[in-house]
């Protein structure tokens, strides 16, 4: 069962091109699913509209199993969220913060300290949160979203002004809350390797579309597919018609012969041969893209 | 009543700690009273306050009423009212308030509500700071008579009542206005300016229909240029209910919510 499902989900604003344009998430339960793509892409208006911030326009969003626009209160019963900046009223202390959502969620008032605990704001007193730092007011917004204890997290950018600890911690939080609390996690971030050490699952957006989606294995087996080998020779139109003679697909690129990855003994072969027919190889470099190569080729392609 | 409205309310009623808006309502109802008070102990034996202790009661009501109605009135509503939905504008809260399992008509008329409780609160305390200034300079010098007559609750009640009704349409536009505009400059400028033009319009037959003139018309009811035939308290309660009506219908439509 999927914990987000949108369909053809299709937005403008008044004037201009669509910002998201049939974009199909399937975000499955239990999963930590990372929503990437650069800035401007339309990450924070399809988690607006899934949260019922934003109109829709054309196509259906279905949140545990129920319909935003039918069932709107029923969901955020259980959703709990962060969107863009932390959403704090700074003349307020943390607890009063927290305090102001109980009594909407009507949660016990016990869970308040929990959830200042899970965060690591256990006793910030009577500091006002608007004299907390960023990482502080991150973490309060993150135990706002977690106050009703929900059965889904949206986090809009949350690692956004945290130093690398608190990115790590942060990381190391949300596995704890998705393996603990079998908390379904969806997680926007315009930098893959920011999530790849954390999410499940995967969707990629750029200039209104999705470009991939599926498990992180998925994308690591594209990773794989589109490792390749570069070839530098005295002649690159014999080199391509010889390995194509070969079997091998190849062509020129920046003036090097780009071919599929080979282990160490084709490539030995290849370049025996070559000189057999009188080619120098002057050099060869296999290149094994990482997954942010990847993220980066889906949004230039 | 809905628990869920209940609920919505405590909650709005939390964010109005420590801010502008509270401490309006304290000092506003205070400062009329406390100044009425010092000007009794100032004028204390002179021929002036002697006048006044001739129907005290009314005299007092009517000496701490007539600045505040005038003018610090109106001017308190349009600045604690913009207050109120500026703290969601400013923290950037709109958002969060607009996940939470509430419907935006439940949103909505809490804010409206806390709004107009604090407004009862402002009366309450005016209230109390007008019993006072009545009977603490009695207590401060001895030869200065305590009323004999019992403090009138049913004149009281009314008069106050009727400023309340007076009130309501400045809240309803200026809660409008402060739903619609970011900038709380912008609501709290149009405020003032439809106040000065209800003041200059006191002395127009047809000012009435300025929604800001209700409280200050409070003291031009005997004079033959108001046309006699209307009652400002229904005109009053009509503009507030058109306005809330009209605020609540830009509210629930507006496209993008956070």
């Amino acid at each position: 069962m999927y914990c987000i499902e949108t369909t053809d989900l299709t937005y403008k604003f008044e004037k201009g091109d669509p910002i998201l344009n049939n974009i199909n998430i399937r975000v499955p339960e239990g999963s930590i699913y990372g929503f990437l793509g650069p800035n401007g892409a339309g990450k924070t208006t399809t988690l607006k509209l899934i949260l019922g911030l934003l109109k829709m326009q054309q196509g259906s969003i279905s949140i545990l199993g129920k319909q935003i626009d039918k069932d709107r209160i029923a969901i955020l019963r259980q959703v709990g969220s962060l969107i863009e900046a932390p959403s704090l009223y700074a003349h307020l202390t943390a607890k009063e913060n927290l305090r102001v959502l109980q009594m909407i969620y009507q949660c016990p008032e016990t869970r308040i300290q929990e959830v200042l605990d899970i965060v690591g704001l256990p006793d910030t007193g009577k500091k006002k949160a608007g004299r907390f730092s960023l990482g502080m007011k991150q973490r309060l917004s993150i135990a706002i979203a977690l106050l009703p204890n929900p059965s889904l997290l949206i986090l809009d950018e949350p690692t956004n002004g945290l130093d690398p600890n608190g990115i790590i911690e942060m990381r190391e939080l949300l596995k704890r809350l998705n393996k603990e609390h079998k908390m379904t996690i969806v997680i926007s971030s315009h930098l893959l390797s920011e999530v790849e050490k954390l999410v499940t699952d995967v969707g990629i957006i750029n200039k209104s579309e999705l470009l991939f989606q599926g498990t992180l294995e998925e994308l690591l087996k594209q990773q794989q597919q589109s490792a390749h080998s570069l070839l530098e020779t005295s002649d690159n139109a014999g080199a391509i018609k010889l390995l194509t003679k070969a079997g091998i697909s190849a062509h020129e690129e920046h003036g090097k012969v780009v071919m599929p990855a080979a282990t160490r003994e084709a490539l030995g072969d290849i370049s025996q041969s070559l000189a057999q027919q009188g080619i120098k190889v002057y050099e060869i470099t296999t290149v094994k893209n990482d997954l942010e190569t990847i993220f980066i080729d889906l949004l230039k392609n | 009543m809905n628990v869920s409205f209940v609920n919505s309310f405590r909650s709005e009623w939390l964010k109005r700690r420590h801010t502008a808006s509270s401490w309006i309502v304290l000092i506003g109802a205070a400062f009329m009273p406390l100044l009425v008070i010092l000007m009794r102990l100032q004028d204390h034996g002179k021929p002036a306050d002697k006048i006044f202790m001739k129907n005290i009661w009314a005299a007092m009501y009517h000496r701490n009423w007539t600045a505040m109605g005038m003018f610090m009135l109106p001017f308190m509503l349009i600045l604690s009212t913009s207050l109120i939905t500026n703290v969601e504008f400013k923290n950037n809260t709109w958002k969060q308030l607009h996940t939470t399992p509430q419907s935006l008509t439940t949103i909505y008329f809490a804010k409206f509500s806390v709004i107009i409780v604090m407004l009862i609160q402002l009366f309450l305390l005016f209230n109390v700071g007008i019993y006072l200034s009545v009977m603490l300079p009695g207590y401060i010098f001895s030869d200065l008579q305590l009323p004999t007559d019992p403090y009138p609750y049913q004149a009281y009640f009314r008069g106050t009542g009727y400023f309340f009704i007076d009130c309501l349409p400045v809240i309803a536009l200026q809660y409008l206005l402060s739903l619609k505009f970011k900038n709380f400059i912008v609501p709290i400028g149009i405020g003032f300016s439809m106040l000065v033009i209800a003041l200059l319009a006191l002395n127009w037959k047809y000012g009435y229909i300025i929604p800001y003139i209700y409280t200050p018309l409070n003291f031009k009811e005997n004079q033959n240029f108001v046309d006699p035939l209307m009652n400002r308290h229904y005109w009053a309660a009509g503009y507030c209910v058109v306005l809330t009506v009209v605020g609540y219908i830009l509210y629930v439509t507006k496209k993008e919510k956070g």
